[in-house]
């Protein structure tokens, strides 16, 4: 059997393509707060009642939010977590940690991606600089080695993260599965190269040549990528550079109340104005 | 009273102020007056300097100023994206000059705790977590913070949790800007429309004030480039910082 994937048939509608999510997976998703996140594939997560989930991501906000909020998320592995814009904390998150709804692996940042980059470097942990003087190593039973060859000081080492799935919303994908994204990819390269298997919405289809034209712009090549779905707008209600930015009152509105009525009206907001008008 | 300062105001242009010319400079999430400062230091000043953001901008000239401190309108106009991996690992191999990073709790070392009010496992409130801070307070060469509230639940004695150890170089408050001297926050200079006793009053740790005095007030050049940043005053409204805060003014 392959280790990529050179099927033809990619190309599968939204629905199918979270189908493939098993309950209990793990699953990094791509973007940066309200910034290109998978966020039409997070709201389909939870139409389909996935449940115990892991969320990997180094800053999640909206999509944690709704996930904890649906009650599908089991853990989350994450470096900072808040809606940002000018909304702050991310309530449901907060109230699920607090109760100890959902358990947290707290990282910073830095030391996630280190975790992603030993899977994607195939080795059993990554040494990460700085942590000095934290208390987040403590709290994860992470090890410091003294330097083997005697010359720099020790360093923590964070052992190997290997998402399920890398969920990436991108700009463009051609009919092979290729994978653009415009602007700062945030942590989406190294989260494509630790998971075990990657999906993919993007705003649009086009050509092949677009992509060999220019092959030095391709994110993840089409070997990688085991499907994707064709979702305009699937970072709603966040940004998607260029092609759109963050509609802050749609989050105003997910973020007026925790009444589980607001959560239904914006899902089927979401269902009206997006998705199914790409079905 | 043209160059007095508002709350606002004066967290954002002695931000600025630690800006130094020529020197690498991040911004990063959650991070808008910060963001306003490195755009204000670039308009100010007569001197230019590196700025790059976590939008992976790199002098950017964005064409509006986002409400989002990672909105990717801050990579426009740029030569080149600087992703999150690079700038992390600019920082931790020791060429990151100056970092804003954010802070929930600072302490008279200029720690921070970035992660929970309350224990760690039982939290009260839980906080956006470890974010940039654990990786780069301690490998940045200098790192600078701000907070809206000066009190002695966000200036503490003892931090709940700390998330980041390696000293903040600098520490602005709505009425204060503390300076690290000798491993320790040191009292820089106050709000002119305060007093030392205050910052003295609402400060959980102590601190040396024996260089410090009020202040300069804003430069023309400054307060202009403010305005031309937020001409309509939405970021100063959106951020609703006041000098006391309801607690200290009510009754």
């Amino acid at each position: 059997m392959s280790s990529g994937f050179n099927d033809n048939n990619k190309k599968i509608p939204l629905n199918e393509l979270v189908a493939r999510v098993p309950n209990g997976a793990s699953l990094a998703l791509g973007g940066s707060f309200l910034h290109r996140g998978p966020f039409a594939f997070v709201r389909e997560l939870i139409r389909q009642n996935k449940s115990n989930l892991e969320i990997i991501k180094q800053s999640p906000g909206y999509d944690i939010d709704i996930l904890c909020r649906a009650g599908v998320v089991k853990k989350v592995r994450a470096g900072i977590v808040a809606m940002e814009g000018n909304f702050g904390l991310a309530p449901s998150y907060r109230k699920a940690i607090e109760t100890k709804a959902v358990i947290l692996e707290e990282h910073a940042c830095a030391t996630l991606t280190a975790g992603l980059r030993a899977a994607a470097f195939g080795i059993p942990f990554q040494p990460c600089g700085g942590l000095q003087g934290s208390d987040i190593p403590s709290i994860n039973g992470w090890k410091s080695i003294d330097d083997p060859y005697g010359k720099g000081d020790p360093v923590w080492v964070i052992p190997a993260i290997s998402p399920d799935i890398a969920i990436i919303h991108a700009n463009e994908v051609d009919r092979h599965g290729n994978v653009r994204v415009y602007g700062t990819s945030n942590w989406d390269r190294i989260m494509s190269r630790s998971a075990k298997t990657v999906l993919v919405t993007a705003e649009r289809l086009v050509e092949n040549h677009v992509f060999t034209n220019q092959p030095e712009m391709t994110l993840i090549p089409y070997f990688m990528v085991e499907a994707y779905s064709v979702v305009p707008q699937g970072a709603w209600p966040g940004s998607c550079w260029p092609e759109y930015e963050i509609d802050y009152p749609a989050v105003e509105e997910y973020m007026s109340s925790l009444d589980s009525s607001v959560l239904d009206a914006h899902l089927k907001a979401a269902a009206n104005r997006l998705e199914l008008s790409d079905a | 009273m043209p160059n007095s300062w508002s709350p606002f105001s004066y967290i954002v242009i002695n931000l600025a102020r630690f800006i130094r010319p020529n020197e690498i400079t991040f911004s990063g999430v959650n991070s808008t007056m910060p963001m306003l400062a490195c755009l204000l230091a670039k308009r100010a000043y007569d001197w230019d300097y590196i700025y790059i953001n976590v939008a992976g901008g790199v002098d950017p000239d964005p064409s509006s100023i986002p409400l989002s401190s990672s909105d990717p309108v801050l990579a426009e106009n740029t030569a080149s994206i600087f992703g999150n991996e690079d700038f992390y690992d600019l920082c931790t191999r020791g060429r990151m000059d100056l970092a804003f990073l954010g802070a929930a709790q600072i302490d008279g070392d200029g720690s921070a705790n970035n992660s929970v009010i309350g224990d760690w496992h039982n939290p009260k409130v839980r906080l956006p977590g470890g974010g940039g801070g654990a990786v780069m307070l301690p490998t940045a060469r200098r790192a600078c913070t701000w907070r809206t509230e000066h009190s002695k639940r966000t200036l503490v004695e003892k931090l709940d949790f700390r998330t980041s150890w390696g000293g903040f170089h600098g520490v602005v408050t709505p009425i204060a800007v503390f300076i690290k001297r000798e491993g320790r926050l040191a009292l820089e200079s106050w709000h002119p429309e305060v007093s030392l006793e205050e910052v003295i009053d609402r400060t959980g740790f102590n601190f040396d004030s024996s260089l410090s005095k009020p202040t300069d007030y804003p430069t023309v050049a400054e307060i202009k480039a403010l305005q031309s940043l937020d001409p309509h005053g939405h970021f100063e409204r959106d951020a609703a910082v006041s000098i006391r805060i309801a607690a200290h003014a009510a009754p």
